[in-house]
């Protein structure tokens, strides 16, 4: 039912995640997304097409990458390196030939059962401590074939499957990963229809009818075993006591015994080199990491929602008190 | 979720907590250092004879750092030397026999008794430098041997000045049989040696046989009459001691005395002044003080010991006293040089190494109340380094161990103990049972109660020695002298003199390697070299064990190691049933990265020709900055379980370990075999070992034992494992490996230390998460791992307030150090290791 050799395009593996389900797991970060949430973490993973970013430090000004470029994309200017972003297709020469790895082509074509051999070699991390595999990104969902000859074939080799989605899929793209998915990570950021599609580009109506459609097979089939739901704590935007509480409210009116935990990740700034890498502008470049209050606060805000107060987890990195 | 920005807090350097008032007082006085009134320093003692001399060298040939004091310390321990009379027969005896005569009568009746006020155990003063006890003639042709043109000393420094490494005949590095003293008592010993006394000839008696036996006689003796001196001491202390409560004590431990060591103990009390007794006095034996003399499996050997105390109904907590009182002790050892340089001339820990838990016969798993009552001490006590704990995991290790294990590493910045794998080990250890042939004596029945040496070196146990750290060859001279058909890529320049070397093929001649047209020929070229170098060492190492076996006899530590007795042969000759010299192999990933490097650019993608390549490294890279950026980043690296690069990183182990199985010493008759510890070679010998291929220039680190390249483990701690675990041998395809389905081509063991973000055990999900990645590495790792939990802007913090810093223990390899004593070229590389966070 499905092709090992069906391709699809990630940007890279992360083995020894602790943070993308349960255990020990290895995450594959799909290239592609169909929000734009104006906060994203992962800028290198919006676009579906490969890119190429440039890391300065790493840098010799051997200019090696200029004449391998076949679209003349690159000049060497006495401020660094420019990408004529509109004429570079991502073909990769530049960062093929750069001796100093310089140059990175994000975004590399591969096939399913050669991710596969990759994933597996982590096998006894995995079965030791109960983890497995996350498919994350960008949106997995997004390469649905892809994704379904991944998941089916982590499953035929006893592996927990981990699917990391904002959510804004088909049905249909559902029906066909869910039967080799054991763990959901369902992202709920904004409850408001409108803030959503101001702040990530579309609403979020198909985002939670898929929520009900995931609780659906749960319960009518059994799969997935497990449903996470995950808010990233946007300082002004998704930290309101207004969101927290309606999101809260809303999973205890539809979710309250499918989801076994509410994970509220604080914002961190740490995507900010890669924004200029790609040439992009991030809106958020100056925004201060959450203060340990108003992380407390969330907490509490989320626990205090009427979910099961166990079920919710805040964490991620706070701003310093005593900057050194 | 790896950045949680750096509060305070997180500086926070582990304490020692839950002290009694008595162990408060001795480890507050013990860290006075200089300060204090009592110390263990080195005295000096002599025959007094014109040519007398104490110091033996050749076990410091393996330590670089000492060899401009070598004659220093010769000298000024022979000036600083107390006569002792000698016997009026004195000169007449074998050289054993002095030997053992002149330890015992220092130890016994020259040395001051000494007991610190509420210390439990006694045992005080060890650290000395003893007579070699030659006559004027043995004296000449030692030295000749030592100082001759052709003599140890010009050799040894002639194989490190060019880069191939150091080795030496090193003391040391064993487990002493302390479980027969624990079961059996010095009497037992004592009673073995006369019967192999009366049974020989009456020419054997005469003989050198004889002298060896009557020496172990005399040395067997020492700790029952020192044990009496000290009875005598603390009676004598008892009756003008006014607090009643310490009265008894003192009465107990003379009580304790008049039994052990020489009957086996009735309380762990007794157990451990046995066992400390007897273990300082290997120290005093071999005028070595502690560095590689391990205890085995201490909560094994003392089990039923503790068990009769808990019977009695003794206190927990003062057993777990008696067992500070011990720790104390142990660090005594760093008194001998107390007042050279700072804190107390401590820098790295000597490794008094004690083995807990592990597997025991049909797999099951021992850990045992001791086990744990063991690990609070260490938890309580630390940071300290000595004892040096390490703990045995294997498949079976129930979790209760494998919480507290990772609840320890939590709490502290480096492990506080180093963690050992049996599965991978003991494959290892039936390898070598195999290779050396005597599987009547290393087997699926024993093999289990191997225990390591100093900081990871796999050995067994009261039969053995292996000489663990006395030969350490540098891989990377071989890709050198591959590269130059035989001769130094840049020659050596005497400091001293600034002369430098006339070209001369030291090497193999293997040929112009820009000649050669395909990898195949170079990798020829690679293994013709490799074979050279290992005959290099092979050919040093005899020099200092020939002087060794014929002049520095251990008539004590003989006592303590079976097969001595049985052959009338000392330890130093090849008296032990087991008895090996470990090669032990640095710059390994520096060695493979190099060979991938040429391999890649010269031969797969021809990038440049190897002229160019040859040309580069002569010129150290400079004016080559862009081949050496390829070397660096486009050449495939050990340490990313990549199968291809992995695959050269297990050719390049089976070519030199097979080499190694090849050679035996010709003077003791002890096999080679192979292992990686580097110690810190990795970071002095940078400044030696130029250029390298993977694109290392010089004076920056080699690689440290096994682990891969500063770096260039890119694929996160779970790649960098399973890299080990491969070029180690990985596992069976057929599932018949030499334990399991676990193979292992380094039977002594190999380092690998990983750093880690204090943030991978934040809370009890995550230290779950660790626990379940120690399981793993049981899996699919190799034989022993050292964690550092350290943050990079801690220790750039410890760099510039270091009086804040004073008890930060850091793992270097194998063994921990204080990180504000140690050098700042260690220091940068320890800040450099890759630091695995979690996300």
């Amino acid at each position: 039912m499905s092709d090992i050799e069906v391709t699809g395009r990630i940007l890279h593996l992360q083995r020894l995640s602790t943070e993308d389900g349960p255990g020990i797991r290895t995450t594959v970060f799909f290239k592609g997304c169909p929000l734009r949430c104006v906060w994203c973490h992962n800028p290198e993973s919006l676009s579906t097409q490969p890119q190429t970013q440039w890391f300065a430090v790493r840098c010799l000004g051997c200019q090696t990458c200029i004449e391998s470029c076949p679209d003349h994309c690159l000049t060497m200017t006495d401020s660094g390196l420019i990408i004529d972003r509109e004429r570079c297709q991502g073909c990769g020469k530049c960062a093929e030939a750069c001796p100093a790895g310089a140059l990175e082509t994000l975004g590399k074509v591969i096939a399913v059962d050669e991710l596969l051999y990759e994933l597996l070699k982590d096998r006894a991390y995995y079965e030791k401590s109960g983890g497995g595999v996350t498919l994350s990104g960008g949106e997995p969902t997004l390469q649905a074939e892809f994704a379904e000859g991944l998941l089916y074939s982590l499953k035929k080799e006893g592996i927990h499957t981990a699917l990391d989605t904002c959510g804004l899929t088909s049905q249909h793209t559902l029906e066909g990963l869910l039967p080799y998915t054991d763990l959901v990570l369902f992202d709920l950021k904004l409850l408001d229809p409108v803030l959503h599609q101001q702040h990530t580009g579309a609403s979020n109506q198909r985002i939670l009818d898929n929520l009900l459609f995931i609780r659906q097979t749960m319960e009518k089939q059994g799969y997935p075993q497990d449903l996470w739901v995950r808010t990233p704590l946007i300082p002004e935007v998704t930290t309101t006591q207004e969101n927290l509480t309606a999101i809260g409210e809303y999973l205890a009116l539809n979710l309250n015994s499918h989801v076994s935990r509410w994970e509220l990740c604080a914002f961190n700034n740490l995507c900010r080199d890669q924004y200029t890498r790609l040439g992009m502008v991030w809106d958020f470049a100056n925004t201060p990491l959450l203060t340990q209050d108003t992380l407390y606060q969330c907490e509490q805000i989320a626990k205090n929602s009427g979910v099961n107060p166990e079920i919710v987890i805040a964490s991620g990195a706070t701003r310093a008190l005593d900057p050194l | 979720m790896t950045d949680c920005d750096i509060k305070p807090s997180d500086y926070t350097i582990k304490e020692p907590y839950n002290m009694t008032a008595r162990i408060q007082w001795l480890r507050d006085y013990y860290f006075k250092g200089v300060e204090r009134a009592w110390n263990n320093e080195y005295t000096s003692w002599t025959t007094g004879t014109p040519w007398d001399f104490q110091y033996n060298e050749m076990s410091f040939y393996i330590v670089p750092e000492t060899y401009s004091f070598l004659q220093t310390f010769r000298s000024s321990f022979r000036q600083i030397a107390n006569p002792v009379a000698l016997h009026p027969e004195f000169w007449k005896w074998t050289l054993p026999e002095r030997r053992a005569w002149f330890n015992k009568e220092v130890m016994v009746r020259y040395l001051p008794k000494e007991i610190l006020p509420c210390d439990l155990i006694t045992g005080g003063r060890f650290n000395v430098q003893t007579s070699c006890c030659l006559n004027k003639q043995e004296t000449e042709q030692r030295d000749k041997l030592i100082y001759g043109p052709k003599g140890a000393r010009a050799a040894m420094l002639w194989f490190h000045n060019h880069g191939y490494g150091n080795a030496g005949a090193t003391s040391g590095h064993l487990v002493p049989d302390y479980g027969r003293i624990i079961r059996e008592g010095w009497k037992s010993v004592h009673a073995e040696l006369e019967a192999a006394y009366a049974a020989l000839t009456p020419a054997e008696q005469s003989g050198k046989k004889g002298g060896q036996l009557k020496a172990m006689l005399t040395a067997a003796t020492m700790p029952r009459d020192l044990a009496a001196e000290y009875a005598k001491e603390c009676t004598r202390l008892a009756k003008s001691e006014p607090d009643a409560a310490r009265r008894d004590e003192l009465l107990q431990m003379a009580e304790n005395l008049n039994i052990v060591p020489w009957e086996p103990p009735q309380t762990f009390w007794q157990a451990i002044q046995s066992l400390w007794l007897t273990h300082m006095l290997v120290m005093s034996d071999e005028n070595y003080p502690g560095p590689g003399d391990s205890f085995g499996r201490i909560d094994q050997f003392l089990y039923p010991a503790w068990q009769k105390s808990r019977e009695l109904g003794v206190d927990i907590e003062f057993d777990k006293d008696v067992l500070k009182c011990f720790w104390i002790h142990c660090n005594t050892a760093y008194d001998g040089m107390i007042r050279t340089g700072g804190n107390q001339g401590i820098t790295a820990g000597y490794g008094q190494l004690l083995t807990l838990s592990g597997m025991g016969a049909n797999g099951e798993d021992m850990t045992n109340e001791l086990t744990y009552v063991m690990m609070d001490v260490i938890d309580e006590m630390s940071p300290i380094l000595e004892p040096k704990p390490n703990v045995r995991l294997h498949r079976g290790s129930p979790d209760k161990l494998l919480e507290r294990v990772v609840e320890m590493i939590a709490a502290s910045q480096g492990s506080p103990f180093l963690i050992n794998f049996d599965e991978r080990s003991m494959a290892g250890m039936m390898l070598q049972a195999r290779k050396s042939g005597v599987s009547h004596l290393i087997n699926e029945n024993n093999v289990f109660d191997y225990a390591p040496v100093g900081c990871l070196e796999n050995t067994m146990v009261g039969n053995d020695r292996s000489g663990t750290v006395d030969a350490n060859l540098n891989l990377l001279k071989a890709v050198e002298l591959a590269l130059t058909g035989g001769y130094d890529l840049v020659p050596f320049v005497d400091p001293m003199t600034g002369k430098a070397d006339q070209p001369q093929r030291w090497g193999e001649n293997t040929g112009d390697a820009a000649q050669f047209q395909t990898w195949e020929q170079f990798w020829q070229a690679y293994e013709a070299q490799t074979r050279h170098i290992i005959k290099r060492i092979v050919d040093l190492y005899e020099q200092s064990e020939a002087v060794r076996s014929a002049f520095h006899l251990t008539p004590y530590v003989s006592c303590l190691v079976k097969g001595c007795a049985q052959k009338g042969l000392d330890i130093t000759q090849g008296g032990a049933e087991l008895g090996y010299v470990t090669i032990e192999a640095v710059t390994y990933a520096t060695a493979v990265d190099s060979l991938l490097a040429v391999k890649t650019l010269v031969y797969d993608q021809k990038v440049c020709s190897m002229a160019e390549f040859i040309q580069a490294l002569k010129d150290n890279w400079v004016g080559h900055e862009v081949l050496q950026a390829r070397a660096l980043n486009k050449a495939p690296k050990y340490g990313r379980d990549d199968d291809a690069a992995d695959e050269m990183g297990r050719k390049v182990m089976e070519l030199w370990t097979e080499e190694t199985w090849k050679y035996r010493t010709q003077s003791t008759g002890r096999q080679y075999r192979p292992g990686m510890l580097s110690w810190n070679y990795w970071v002095a010998d940078s400044f030696i070992l130029p250029a390298s291929p993977d694109g290392r220039p010089r004076g920056k680190f080699l690689s440290n034992a096994l682990c891969p390249s500063n770096g260039a483990d890119t694929n996160g701690p779970t790649a960098n494992v399973n890299s080990v675990g491969k070029v180690l041998g990985g596992k069976a395809p057929d599932g018949n490996g030499d334990w399991e389905d676990y193979l292992n081509l380094l039977p002594n063991g190999g380092s690998h230390t990983m750093t880690f973000n204090p943030s991978l055990l934040r809370d009890p999900e995550h230290r779950a998460k660790f626990k379940a990645f120690l399981q793993g590495y049981i899996e699919n790792g190799g034989t022993a791992l050292q964690v550092n939990l350290l943050n990079a802007d801690m220790l750039r913090d410890a760099q510039k307030h270091p009086e804040n810093y004073r008890h930060l223990l850091v793992r270097v390899t194998g063994y921990n150090a204080y990180f504000t004593t140690i050098g700042r070229e260690l220091q940068d590389e320890i800040i450099a290791r890759e630091s695995h966070s979690i996300r």
